[in-house]
């Protein structure tokens, strides 16, 4: 734990100090578990997440700082790295993706592959999305497509536990795990887009009705 | 390095203005006694007109209440709904340029100019003036303090241009702008305070020209916005000229297609569309009623508030659709909301109110006068920013995502909208061809897929890139969005250091140059100032390259061509005749063009030797 240059408290983040209430100077590639002052978990606690960050907010937040060029400047960038922070770890699947990297897992470039038994599923919807995309709104191809919504929502929050289970506690860095993860995550990404072209269809259907 | 700027702090005066510069009318606040209190001088309103009226004997222009006083007599020199046309390219602005009594054009840097009587203003200086006067206003009312700090309201959905175009409005007004504020949230932060609230609200902010729906949580004196959505160019101003139709359809036999079309006929139907909506607001019919004395022609009719409401009607829909995907991006449902504020003076129509309170089965708040919550807002977060509260903390977000352009003209997103701001954000590139030296961005705003589909912002070209094998270099491109909802961007090759800084200006935007100048000119010389200064730019830039040409052409004259050495000197002559005789600026720029075609062969020439050295390892530096 390292300790403020001012007052010498220990810090809870290196982005300031509660009890100055003021931004410090920090390495700009900082972890965003080590700006919100967490521990790296891929089961962290949304709420607990906000509060924390918003405890942060309150010591370094550049509204707080506008008499003061180089306080506000710094800031500025401070509270730019909590809150894409914040960002990062505020949705699941953000957060998993940074954990997979940053414990030297493989990137999407690397491994691009689905899990194996997801495959054939995926075929399917293909199939039907393509069908629905060149057939008329309110057709029959369009119905089946848009009835697999509940499918595709229901393998999703499936995947999403997975990835969870496989990362919570945290695998070792560089472990196979981490590949597994990273197929997983590759599978719900093709799921976001999959119901974001579902979505898509649905507005044009009720447009065109 | 804390401590003694933190004493600075609490010692500076405490004072600072809220500016809510708004479409239709413009109003100031300031932190007096504990609370909020608009500025207005003994027995006048506060409210200033955001109109400005260009009188015919060429004398100062006459803003606000004066200037709308005129509008009535001489609409053909009156400007309205300036806020329309701030940072937005011509092109995207047909209907508002049909409506403005002057002719217009957009300058080389695809601002738009609006031509009275032969001096060019741009719509940032037509801003500045109405700033100018809403502070003079407020000011008569402090016995003798001038805050220059202000903070100053946007609509929540202006885009990074629209934002740069009322800071360099501020600029222009000699203000200094402490923050640019979301007008819905602003308005958060005045009933906020007055109620001291916790819970889950919904702005609805329904101006004359622009329309914002934000939703916030607020506990322990943070507000924080979860989302915001909105239309720039949606508001009352609609609901005016869907009258103002009526009324040139009823005239279309009497008048001929160019008088109806004329901008002064327009802004006349304008003001008895605008008695006839506020009329409907408090009684079931009114009278829509324009006569034209010059042509001796007369229209009335009898609106009832039914009719209106059909009219109006597709309008409040838009502004509901907007309310769906607000809340939709916060993950809220309309009944997680526990508080409704209605903002706007749009909103004192029945039928408004009625649908919003339908849409969130909730009565909305109407305690606060709509017309002053904004800047009443604005005075609360200029209290903070002069250090008077450390009790409460605005946290907002940015509207629109902002984003990179990557091959074949897609976007690749680096900030989402609705990211809490400021907010950084780094990401990675690199170069896609062997000995690639440089890398072009583009960078844009917007939520479309394509570059096409989106607003773009700015280019810029990272330099410097030593040559390697594709794939190799390292860039970092960090995009910052300060608290203004503003974008700052960086890019750095991390082997060398090579780094570039762009603010980002937007495509059509004003340069610091360009304010600058602006604030310096006088009204008469300022197209004059600008044409010479250009002149003179274009002489030192050809000064610099003839030094480099002749300096490179030393050490590699028998490398190249004959054809090649005589393009260049050919090319030198013309453009040291050119320096030599300045003042024609066209001229100037073709010669400077001309040496840089000319000199192509030679650059590349030299690239090929550093190439060569980077390869054999030596320093770069040695070459």
């Amino acid at each position: 734990m390292t300790t403020c240059p001012h007052c010498g408290a220990e810090l809870e983040t290196s982005l300031g100090c509660g009890a100055c209430q003021v931004p410090l100077e920090v390495t700009p590639d900082l972890d965003p578990f080590a700006a919100l002052g967490l521990a790296p978990s891929a089961a962290l606690d949304v709420e607990d997440l906000k509060a924390k960050h918003l405890k942060i907010s309150r010591w370094i937040h550049p509204d707080y700082f506008a008499a003061s060029p180089e306080l506000r400047a710094l800031a500025e960038t401070n509270t730019g790295h909590l809150n894409a922070a914040l960002e990062t770890l505020e949705e699941p699947m953000r957060r998993a993706d940074h954990i997979v990297s940053s414990l030297a897992g493989p990137s999407d470039a690397e491994v691009k592959d689905m899990p194996q038994v997801f495959l054939m599923e995926v075929l399917e919807w293909n199939e039907a999305l393509a069908e629905a995309r060149a057939a008329d709104p309110g057709s029959a191809q369009r119905e089946t497509a848009l009835g697999l919504k509940p499918d595709l929502e229901s393998q999703r929050s499936e995947r999403v536990a997975a990835i969870t289970k496989l990362l919570d506690p945290l695998p070792d860095s560089g472990s196979e795990a981490l590949t597994t993860a990273r197929l997983e995550l590759n599978a719900v990404r093709y799921l976001d887009r999959a119901l974001g072209e579902l979505e898509s269809l649905r507005l044009a259907d009720a447009e065109a009705r | 390095m804390g401590y003694i700027e933190l004493n600075v702090l609490n010692n500076q005066s405490s004072l600072a203005m809220g500016i809510d510069l708004g479409t239709t009318n413009s109003l100031a606040a300031v932190w007096k006694d504990d609370r909020p209190v608009i500025v207005h001088p003994e027995g006048k309103s506060g409210s200033v007109p955001s109109v400005i009226h260009f009188p015919s004997d060429g004398k100062q222009p006459d803003v606000g209440r004066a200037g709308r006083d005129h509008a009535a007599a001489s609409p053909e020199r009156t400007l309205f709904s300036i806020k329309r046309l701030m940072g937005r390219p011509a092109a995207d602005l047909t209907d508002e340029l049909a409506r403005i009594p002057f002719p217009t054009n957009e300058g080389s840097d695809g601002v738009l100019r609006i031509d009275v009587d032969g001096r060019p203003f741009t719509p940032q200086e037509l801003s500045a003036l109405i700033l100018s006067r809403v502070h003079d206003h407020g000011c008569r009312a402090l016995s003798g303090e001038k805050p220059e700090r202000v903070v100053i309201t946007v609509p929540a959905y202006f885009d990074d241009a629209q934002r740069q175009a009322t800071r360099d409005a501020a600029r222009l007004a000699g203000l200094d702008l402490l923050r640019i504020v979301n007008e819905p949230t602003a308005a958060c932060l005045a009933y906020g305070l007055d109620q001291e609230k916790s819970g889950t609200v919904a702005v609805y902010d329904l101006g004359g020209g622009t329309f914002d729906v934000s939703l916030l949580s607020i506990a322990d004196g943070v507000f924080k916005v979860l989302s915001t959505a909105g239309d720039t160019h949606l508001g009352g101003d609609d609901f005016d000229y869907a009258l103002v139709d009526l009324i040139v359809e009823g005239l279309r036999g009497e008048l001929s297609d160019e008088e109806l079309a004329d901008p002064g006929f327009l802004t006349g139907a304008r003001l008895a569309a605008e008695r006839c909506k506020h009329a409907l607001s408090t009684d079931p019919q009114a009278d829509l009623h324009m006569v034209l004395a010059s042509r001796g022609v007369t229209f009335h009719r009898t609106i009832t508030r039914e009719e209106f409401e059909d009219l109006i009607r597709p309008f409040v829909e838009r502004t509901l659709d907007n309310c769906r995907r607000a809340l939709s991006d916060a993950g809220v449902e309309p009944g997680e909301i526990d508080d409704v504020i209605l903002v706007g003076g749009s909103t004192r129509i029945p039928f408004v109110r009625k649908s919003v309170e339908s849409f969130f089965g909730r009565i909305p708040h109407t305690e606060l006068n709509p017309d002053e919550v904004v800047a009443l807002g604005a005075a609360v977060q200029a209290h903070i920013l002069v250090g008077g509260n450390r009790d409460m903390l605005l946290l907002d977000v940015i509207p629109l995502s902002l984003g990179l352009e990557t091959v074949g003209g897609a976007v690749s997103k680096l900030v989402t909208r609705n990211s809490t701001i400021p907010c950084s954000v780094t990401e990675g590139f690199t170069t896609y061809a062997e000995d690639q030296t440089g890398i072009d961005f583009h960078i844009v705003q917007g939520e479309r897929e394509m570059v096409s589909d989106c607003r773009s912002l700015a280019k810029f070209q990272l330099k410097g890139i030593p040559p390697m094998p594709a794939g190799m270099a390292r860039v970092a491109v960090r995009f910052h969005v300060d608290a203004d909802g503003l974008l700052t961007v960086s890019a750095r090759e991390e082997s060398t250091g090579a780094s570039t800084r762009v603010e980002v200006e937007p495509m059509s935007g004003l340069s610091d140059e360009e304010v600058e100048r602006m604030l310096l000119a006088s009204v008469e010389h300022a197209e004059e100032d600008f044409a010479v200064r250009r002149a003179a730019d274009l002489v030192t830039e050809i000064g610099t390259m003839r030094t480099a040409t002749a300096r490179s052409l030393e050490g590699a004259r028998e490398n190249l061509d004959l054809e090649t050495l005589q393009d260049i000197e050919a090319a030198l002559e013309t453009a040291e005749a050119a320096t030599i005789s300045p003042g024609d600026a066209a001229a100037l720029q073709s010669a400077r063009d001309e040496l840089e075609r000319a000199t192509l062969p030679l650059a590349a020439l030299l690239m090929d030797d550093v190439a060569k050295a980077a390869l054999s390892g030596k320093r770069l530096e040695d070459v």
